[in-house]
C-alpha cells in the first residue's frame, strides 16, 4: 500500500461514506432513491432523476458492461509507468455509470476490446482506508 | 425590440439550507447549495426540473449536473459577495428577453467547515477540489486533459454508428486546406510548422497516438490567443465605420459537466442550443451558408455537425467527405480560418470562431493580413457553435450578414 504511487481520492465523509466503507470490505455500495427506486452514481444527497432526497445505500452486484473506452498513451505521475492503459465507462447492472481503468485487457490491442463486454468490480487498497474500485473484463 | 426591463421579473421565494451557522459535524459547499435549492423549490411549489436558468458563483454548471437538469441559461459570475445581486440582474435581463421564465440564484459556502477541515476540500465545484465528485471518482484513473476524455466519445461513435477513424481524419485534412489560405494559421504551411498544410488522411492516421482512437492530428493546437468583439444595440449598430453582422439567433444548453454524467457519448447539448438559436432566428440548417464549428478534436466537430442538423444522425463526418467543406468544395464551407485543429486554439477556442464568422459575413475575411485569396466565401448566414468542458456545454449563434 505504501507504494501506491497513483492519485488517491480524498473521500468526502458527508455524502460518500458508505461507498468507501463498502470498498474496504471489497463490496460495491451504490446510492438509490427510495421514491423512484433508481440507483445513481456519483453519490448525491438528492436523486438526479426525481429530485427526492430519500436516498438509501445498498450493496450492488459489482457487475456491468463496457459502455465505451479509450487507450491512454500519455499520462503523468504514477500512471505514466503504465501506458498504454485502458480507461472505460462502465454501465452498471443496477443502472448509471462509473469510470475506471480496465483490467484484463491489452492496451496495445484496442481492436480486441469490445464495447458491451461484461466486467466485474475489484478493489485495490491505496491506503488502509481508501480502497479504489477497478473493473476487470470477464468475458 | 429592446424594452426597459423594469418590473419584468420578480423574486418569488427565498430559502436556506437545512443547517446554517457553525455546523460542527461539518458540511460541504455542495450540500449547502443543494439543500437551499431544494428548499426554495419546495417553498415555491416547483420541482428542480422546472428550473430553466441557474446562477451560482463558480458553481452553476456543477450544480446543474448534480441536480441532473439541463439548463438553457447558466451564469457562473464570480466577482465576490455582490455576485448574487448581479446574477438577479442578469436573470431579469434573460427573462425580459424571453430566454427563460424561471431561474434560481444560489449560494453554498462552507466557510466554517472548510476552516475546520483545513487541508481538505470544500466539497463543491469541480475538478481540482478534493471532494468534488470528479476528484473522487475520475481523477484516480489516470486521465490527463481533454484528449484522454474525448477519446471515449470517438470509440462509442464508431461502435454505434459504424464510423471510422478515416472518416474523422478528413476533418483534420480539410482544416489544413483552409489554413493554407490563412497566413496567421499556425499550420499554414510546412514553413510555419513541420506538420503544416496540406496533409493527407494517412498523415493523420500515422501521427503519434495520444489516446486511442485519437491520434495527434485529431487533436487541436495549444497556442496563445487573444480576441474580442463589440456587441451593440440595433439602434447603434449602423453608426460605426465597420459593417454590422446581425445576431439572428442564440441558444445555450448544458447536458453535464463530467463525462461520468454524459448520457449518450455520441450526442451533445448542441442539439438543444442549436434548436434554440434556429428557432429564435426563424431559420433552419438548410439555410446556413457557413458553419463555424468547435473542433477541439475531430470527434467534437463530427458530432456537432449532427447536432446542428447539418447532417443526418451518425453521419457527421459526411459534411467534410471528399473535401467538400474545404476551399472551393461542393458543400458549405466549414471552419474557414483553419479551425482549432490548424489555425489556433488557446484552450478556449470560442472567440476565434466568432472573429472568423464576423469576418466572413462582413466581407473582410481577406483583408490582406488574415487571409489570402480564396478564404472569403459568399456566405450571408452562419451557424456558430462553441463546445466547452468535456462535450458538456454548448453555445450556438445564428449570424446574418447586413443587407
Amino acid at each position: 500500500m505504501a507504494d501506491y504511487k497513483k492519485p488517491i481520492p480524498d473521500p468526502d465523509p458527508y455524502t460518500t461514506g458508505p461507498f468507501w466503507d463498502g470498498a474496504k470490505q471489497g463490496k460495491l455500495f451504490l446510492p438509490r432513491c427510495t421514491d423512484c427506486n433508481r440507483a445513481h452514481f456519483y453519490p448525491r444527497i438528492i436523486c438526479p432523476f426525481c429530485h427526492s432526497t430519500a436516498i438509501e445505500w445498498f450493496e450492488a452486484s459489482g457487475e456491468g458492461w463496457i459502455h465505451t473506452f479509450a487507450v491512454q498513451h500519455r499520462a503523468f505521475g504514477g500512471w505514466a509507468d503504465e501506458v498504454p492503459f485502458v480507461t472505460a465507462y462502465i454501465d452498471l447492472k443496477e443502472g448509471d455509470r462509473m469510470f475506471t481503468v480496465l483490467r484484463g485487457v491489452d492496451g496495445n490491442k484496442p481492436e480486441e476490446i469490445k464495447v458491451g463486454a461484461p466486467v466485474k468490480v475489484e478493489f485495490e487498497a491505496a491506503t488502509e482506508d481508501v480502497h479504489i474500485p477497478f473493473w476487470r473484463v470477464v468475458g | 425590440m429592446p424594452t426597459n426591463p423594469s418590473m419584468s421579473a420578480a423574486i418569488v421565494g427565498a430559502a436556506e439550507s437545512n443547517k446554517i451557522g457553525y455546523i460542527e459535524e461539518g458540511t460541504t459547499n455542495n450540500i449547502l447549495f443543494i439543500e437551499a435549492i431544494k428548499n426554495v423549490c419546495d417553498q415555491v411549489g416547483i420541482r428542480p426540473s422546472d428550473i430553466e436558468g441557474i446562477a451560482a458563483p463558480n458553481a452553476a454548471n456543477f450544480l446543474a449536473e448534480y441536480l441532473g437538469i439541463h439548463p438553457k441559461w447558466i451564469d457562473t459570475t464570480s466577482v465576490g459577495g455582490c455576485s448574487f445581486q448581479m446574477q438577479v440582474h442578469h436573470a431579469m435581463a434573460a427573462i425580459n428577453a424571453g430566454i427563460i421564465d424561471i431561474a434560481v440564484v444560489a449560494h453554498g459556502e462552507s466557510g466554517y467547515s472548510a476552516r475546520k477541515n483545513s487541508g481538505k476540500g470544500r466539497g463543491g465545484r469541480g475538478p481540482g477540489d478534493p471532494w468534488a465528485p470528479a476528484s473522487m471518482f475520475e481523477a484516480p484513473y489516470g486521465t490527463s486533459g481533454a484528449p484522454s476524455n474525448y477519446a471515449h466519445a470517438l470509440t462509442r461513435h464508431m461502435h454505434r454508428w459504424g464510423s471510422t477513424k478515416e472518416d474523422f481524419a478528413q476533418i483534420a485534412v480539410t482544416t489544413r486546406d483552409w489554413a493554407t489560405l490563412n497566413p496567421r494559421a499556425v499550420m499554414h504551411s510546412k514553413e510555419t510548422h513541420p506538420a503544416g498544410g496540406p496533409i493527407t488522411i494517412d498523415d493523420v492516421l500515422n501521427s503519434r497516438m495520444i489516446a486511442w482512437p485519437l491520434n495527434l492530428l485529431d487533436c487541436c493546437l495549444v497556442t496563445d490567443h487573444g480576441g474580442a468583439v463589440i456587441v451593440a444595440s440595433a439602434e447603434r449598430a449602423r453608426s460605426f465605420r465597420t459593417p454590422p453582422v446581425w445576431i439572428a439567433g442564440a441558444g445555450e444548453n448544458q447536458s453535464h459537466t463530467s463525462m461520468l454524467e454524459m448520457g449518450d457519448f455520441t450526442a451533445t447539448s448542441a442539439y438543444a442550443s442549436g434548436h434554440a438559436a434556429y428557432t429564435m432566428a426563424g431559420m433552419g440548417p438548410s439555410e446556413m451558408e457557413l458553419a463555424m464549428i468547435y473542433d477541439s478534436f475531430t470527434i467534437t466537430a463530427g458530432i456537432t455537425a449532427e447536432m446542428l442538423g447539418l447532417t443526418p444522425r451518425g453521419e457527421g463526418t459526411s459534411l467534410w467527405a471528399d473535401g467538400k467543406a474545404g476551399p472551393g468544395g461542393s458543400g458549405i464551407p466549414v471552419n474557414t480560418n483553419g479551425g482549432g485543429l490548424s489555425f489556433s486554439h488557446s484552450g478556449m477556442y470560442g472567440m476565434m470562431l466568432l472573429i472568423e464568422a464576423y469576418r466572413q459575413l462582413s466581407g473582410t475575411a481577406e483583408d490582406g493580413i488574415h487571409g489570402i485569396e480564396g478564404k472569403q466565401t459568399s456566405a450571408k448566414t452562419a451557424i456558430v457553435n462553441g463546445t466547452g468542458g468535456s462535450l458538456s456545454v454548448t453555445g450556438t449563434l445564428v449570424l446574418v450578414a447586413d443587407d
